[in-house]
């Protein structure tokens, strides 16, 4: 499966940490429905389960999220895979790799772990087939070294879907 | 000296060339060169008689921005549309940045319909957020509570900590121009953050950054601006699109083509320079052994090395042949005094002559092709190398050598401007005739009679600027090795003045007639009517139809180069009025 391991990681700031400590504490609270977060000690990566939407292509199914943060969250974006199996959907490539701009260009720190989510899981829902992207082999066959999806130069995909 | 008929004996040039050398009549070649104030503007028909410096120095449809420039026209520009808006002015630089610093543009834009503006660009009136709670505010990149004096928010209200904003901003400016742009941090908000904040807010590190970026932004999106190509040239240009060339010459003396961005490149247009450039990078291999500074001595085969400028190379003793760096042939063959031809510049594939089958013919035209190519790259790369070393010569020149001749002849530094002058030309011809040979790569075959012409042009302009680089680099070195005033100097500087003016006149009437397309020659070499119809017409019935260049001789009779000169017909240089014979050469005047 895709890792995000080889990427080199340095240890999350101060301001980091005490961000994510508040979005933990407020997800454990009010979790975003749909998505279940297991505690674990390791503050810098939560693994994520997601459920499909009722009534949507992936009603039922269930995935997960791996969301890796860098030194300098919410500065930076977070990155955000899906484990694998991927969903098949035309905006995920098989390895994981999610073409959504607010994982890329179009971060804000205003936004957080929980408002991602549910981008991803609005993504899933409005989706009306189950395919890859025409360009899946391709790029995921750049990626065999470890690429980060932050190094890619998205150029986003309709953002309708 | 040799007279001319001496040298035709020696020489034992055919009839065509006997003809065409002919110093006795009125159609020696080197007239045309000469007559550049007169006949030359008949064959070159730049369409007026106008006084030639009127046309030559069009009105400069450019302005050259130093730093300070640019900074007085960004704020004139800001603070106009602040005022007219009566806006803060970093809401007006705001605005002009997303109308690409137009200020028509933003009044347009702004008084059809202010409000969907402000949307676009992020300038809101009133906020879109109240804090719930005025005494404690949490800030929404950290999530901390703070008192309201600890948090910042732009026109919308959204509150963010100091901390928080200092990280935004600062990431957003170290990730490029587009923090330009930039917008309040709330995903669903489009507020726009000011300078002002900035300034507040950041390091002076990242003000500078953004300060920057500012200026760049107001030459880099703006249609009419762009950045000197120069390395190192931190001015601008300004250019005022309409009549003229695209030719710009920068501050730092680098010269462009606004259009392209290339280097000046009249009298070929942008694509073929593009076009050329395009064909060298594809033939790069090939070619490198063209760019290797020495060849072998065409008589005695010792290596040459060439560290100099012009193309008539001496070899070292005891040899001593002279020989044309270009063409390896001798240079008695060339030109000078000889009267000759300077013929180097044609490429002629004399073996398309014979016949052949079809294969082979085909074999042959592969391999033509490649040393046709092979013909024009090499010479436009030797004047593109002249050309870096006149340049080299010319800072020489007003660094060291104009001190030390100033010295040497006892002469105000004033009075050696002349020098510069000469190789400031020399700069510009190199530049011109490097570009000559794109468009002679790009001159369609089938047109021989266009061909011939350019060529003969061409040829002419070689020999032209030869004369004067040689003048300029050899002849000056005399004085400059010398160790008092000499008597020949105040000659020295009539001829070097001559010439520099004769060739400016000559590359300025050819570049208009390259740019022209060369119209006044129909594909089979038959002259215009208008040369036909010159004034001279005696002159220039003789010799037409010799290589498709008849029109181009001119009548003979010595020419008036101006009020207190005159060009000999015979080596062109410019004689004191008072001389009745060349001193040069003693050919009487006419
Ligand atoms: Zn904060
Ligand atoms: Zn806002
Ligand atoms: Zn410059
Ligand atoms: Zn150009
Ligand atoms: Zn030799
Ligand atoms: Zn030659
Ligand atoms: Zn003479």
């Amino acid at each position: 499966m895709t890792s995000s391991s080889t990427s080199s990681r340095k240890n999350l700031s101060k301001i980091a940490c005490n961000r994510l400590q508040k979005e933990l504490t407020e997800w454990q609270a009010s979790p975003p429905a749909g998505f279940n977060y297991k505690v674990s000690d390791n503050l810098q990566r939560w693994v994520i389960e997601v459920v499909g939407a009722p009534g949507t292509l992936y009603a039922n199914e269930t995935y997960r999220l791996q969301v890796d943060f860098p030194e300098h969250y919410p500065m930076e974006a977070p990155q955000v895979i899906f484990m694998n199996p991927a969903p098949m959907h035309p905006h995920i490539y098989s390895n994981g790799h999610i073409c959504l701009d607010i994982l890329y260009d179009s971060w804000s720190p205003a936004m957080t772990v929980s408002s991602v989510c549910i981008s991803i899981l609005s993504m899933l829902s409005s989706s009306t087939v189950k395919q890859r992207p025409e360009d899946n082999d391709r790029y995921v066959k750049n990626c065999r070294n470890g690429r980060s999806p932050k190094e890619t130069r998205w150029w986003f995909h309709d953002d309708k879907v | 000296m040799d007279s001319e008929d001496d040298m035709h004996d020696a020489n034992d040039l055919d009839s065509l060339d006997d003809d065409f050398y002919s110093g006795e009549t009125e159609d020696a070649p080197m007239d045309y060169y000469t007559d550049y104030d007169d006949d030359a503007d008949d064959y070159f028909d730049d369409g007026d008689d106008s006084d030639p410096a009127d046309s030559r120095r069009p009105e400069q449809n450019f302005t050259i921005l130093k730093e300070s420039d640019i900074r007085q026209r960004q704020e004139d520009d800001i603070s106009r549309v602040a005022a007219v808006l009566s806006i803060p002015r970093v809401a007006a630089s705001i605005l002009l940045r997303h109308y690409n610093w137009s200020v028509s543009k933003v009044n347009d834009a702004w008084f059809a319909d202010e409000e969907q503006v402000r949307k676009t660009v992020g300038l809101l009136e009133k906020k879109v957020y109240e804090n719930p709670d005025a005494n404690e505010l949490t800030c929404g990149i950290c999530f901390e509570v703070y008192p309201p004096s600890k948090i910042q928010t732009a026109s919308c209200g959204h509150p963010y900590c100091f901390s928080c904003w200092g990280g935004y901003i600062g990431t957003s400016i170290n990730d490029g121009p587009g923090c330009l742009m930039l917008r309040c941090p709330d995903p669903s908000c489009g507020a726009a953050v000011d300078q002002d904040m900035i300034n507040l807010l950041v390091s002076a590190e990242d003000k500078e950054k953004y300060d920057r970026y500012l200026l760049r932004s107001y030459i880099e999106d703006n249609k009419k601006t762009k950045w000197c190509p120069a390395p190192g040239c931190e001015h601008a240009v300004n250019f005022d699109a309409g009549s003229g060339s695209y030719d710009v010459s920068c501050l730092c003396s680098y010269s462009f083509c606004w259009n392209c961005t290339e280097e000046a490149h009249r009298p070929v247009d942008c694509g073929t320079v593009s076009k050329w450039i395009l064909k060298n990078s594809a033939e790069s291999e090939n070619m490198n052994w063209i760019l290797a500074n020495s060849k072998p001595c065409p008589k005695c085969k010792r290596p040459i090395e060439k560290n100099q400028g012009c193309m008539h190379m001496t070899c070292t003793p005891p040899c001593k042949f002279e020989f044309c760096w270009l063409c390896l042939g001798a240079w008695t063959d060339h030109g000078e005094r000889t009267g000759g031809f300077y013929a180097c510049n044609r490429y002629e594939a004399a073996k398309q002559e014979g016949v052949y089958d079809e294969t082979e013919k085909r074999r042959e035209m592969a391999k033509n092709s490649l040393e046709r190519y092979t013909h024009y790259y090499e010479r436009w790369a030797s004047n593109q190398s002249s050309r870096q070393k006149a340049l080299a010569d010319l800072h020489q020149m007003q660094t060291i050598n104009i001190e030390k001749l100033s010295d040497t002849q006892c002469q105000p530094e004033s009075q050696l401007k002349f020098i510069t002058e000469a190789w400031l030309q020399i700069v510009e011809c190199r530049r011109v005739l490097k570009w000559t040979y794109a468009y002679g790569f790009y001159l369609a075959e089938h047109e021989q009679g266009k061909k011939q012409f350019f060529e003969y042009l061409q040829g002419e302009a070689e020999s032209g600027l030869e004369r004067l680089h040689q003048c300029a680099e050899k002849e000056l070195q005399v004085f400059l090795n010398g160790d008092g005033p000499s008597k020949d100097f105040n000659d020295f500087r009539t001829k070097l003045a001559g010439l520099t003016s004769v060739t400016r006149n000559y590359f300025e009437n050819l570049v208009r007639a390259l740019e022209n397309g060369l119209c006044d020659v129909d594909s089979n070499g038959a002259a215009s009517s208008k040369a036909t119809g010159s004034k001279n017409a005696a002159g220039s019935s003789k010799g037409r139809g010799g290589r498709g260049k008849g029109t181009i001789r001119a009548s003979m009779s010595s020419r008036i180069t101006d009020d207190n000169h005159w060009s000999c017909e015979q080596c062109t240089y410019a004689n004191v009025r008072s001389a009745t014979a060349c001193q040069m050469c003693n050919q009487p005047r006419r």
